[in-house]
């Protein structure tokens, strides 16, 4: 190689090795009140049901939901692509690196917000970022998607756009053909074949 | 710190445009003033007279990367808010092969067909044109693929973490192995017999 490229290899090579010997803090510690006090605060943590099961139907690469709920009712009933995780287990070293994803919204949900917003405390205390709560968990999913949420008053365009929504989401989940008007029979304990899909790539780049 | 600003909610996603073409003159006067409008230029690789893709590429690699951790060391930049793009193993491999193959008879990747086209290259606009067709033949005939298309779904998966090792250790394997293969290059350009273009 010629010389300016021996020295440039060489400049490289001492930069990198300076990345492996330069001490470390603990990635890890934990924030301050004021910070946590400002985040919880922060209206954004909370996502609708409507907004993560569109991004479940889109297959959304970036999303990565953790179900807080026992075993036994994962078993039952679970969204697609959940990953179980009790609040006892919650930052254990295999979880941690779950949630240390880079580029992934871990989004909590349990029956209720009980359960999530206790998780989401200890999540954010140790530092993890882009931690959501599905707003009203796995009942207000349940009541909203699976069940006909009423809408009162005259319809805007708006609430019509989101009923239709609704409505192909429920066929999306359980392949129903009923319509929005008919009654859901459906019950907590009722075994839902989900329609899984790997998820869809976003555009990439190339040369 | 800082993520990056889009993501961040900084700016818009509706400036996305933009700055894709803003930062696509950037890679094209890189790719141009590289000399990868060539087609020889680039195939030299595969004959081994010519290998300043790999090199132009390792460079980018290792600068980025080490450019990347240095500014997350100083806290200037939050990694959990860049995109990872997913690894899907089957389609890579299969996509890789057409790829690779497309890139040895045609002697242009994608963006350098672009870069071959704006200075005038004839070379370069019948890879551009035949691109196009491919485009539309995949896409007419997605249907087919689609199974194959989403296979081998593994998430945003990084090399460091399958290997166990952190990314800074990585990093530093990977720059002594582009020193090496920027050497094991020029001795070989060495070898072999000089073309012209």
């Amino acid at each position: 190689m010629e010389r300016k490229y021996t020295i440039l290899a060489f400049l490289m090579i001492v930069l990198a090795l300076g990345l492996v010997i330069l001490p470390r803090e603990n990635e890890q510690k934990e924030i301050s009140p004021k910070v946590l006090l400002s985040a919880i605060t922060e209206k954004s943590r909370y996502l609708t049901v409507d907004q993560v099961t569109h991004r479940i139907i889109e297959n959304d690469p970036t999303l990565l939901l953790i179900d807080l709920r026992t075993a036994d009712q994962f078993k039952t009933f679970a969204l697609p692509g959940s990953h179980n995780i009790t609040t006892d287990s919650l930052l254990n070293q295999a979880n941690l690196e779950l949630f240390s994803q880079p580029g992934k919204d871990k989004v909590l949900y349990a029956n209720s917000d009980l359960t999530s917003e206790k998780a989401w405390l200890l999540c954010t205390r140790f530092s993890l970022s882009r931690i959501y709560i599905m707003k009203g968990g796995m009942n207000e999913w349940f009541n909203t998607i699976v069940k006909e949420k009423a809408i009162t008053g005259t319809p805007s365009s708006t609430d019509l756009d989101l009923l239709s929504f609704r409505k192909a989401a429920r066929q999306f989940f359980i392949g129903s053909g009923e319509t929005v008007n008919a009654p859901v029979k459906t019950t907590v304990n009722e075994k839902i074949n989900f329609i899984r899909k790997e998820p869809k790539a976003a555009s990439g780049g190339g040369c | 710190m800082i993520g990056s600003i889009i993501s961040s909610g900084i700016i818009s996603p509706s400036w996305d445009n933009l700055f894709a073409v803003i930062l696509g003159m950037g890679f094209g006067f890189a790719l141009e003033s590289s000399g990868f409008s060539s087609a020889r230029k680039i195939v030299g690789t595969f004959f081994g007279y010519d290998f300043v893709v790999v090199k132009v590429f390792f460079t980018a690699a290792i600068v980025a990367s080490i450019g990347l951790l240095y500014f997350s060391y100083l806290g200037l930049v939050d990694f959990s808010t860049l995109y990872i793009q997913p690894t899907f193993m089957a389609s890579a491999i299969i996509g890789g092969i057409i790829m690779g193959v497309g890139f040895a008879m045609g002697g242009f990747c994608p963006g350098t067909s672009l870069c071959a086209t704006a200075i005038g290259r004839i070379d370069g606009l019948v890879f551009f044109g035949g691109m196009f067709i491919g485009v539309f033949i995949f896409s007419e005939s997605f249907p087919l693929l689609e199974s194959m298309y989403y296979s081998g779904s593994q998430g945003a998966k990084m090399i460091n973490t399958v290997l166990g090792i952190s990314p800074e250790l990585f990093t530093f394997l990977l720059v002594f192995a582009a020193v090496g293969i920027f050497m094991g290059a020029s001795w070989l350009e060495k070898k072999v017999k000089k073309v012209n273009y």
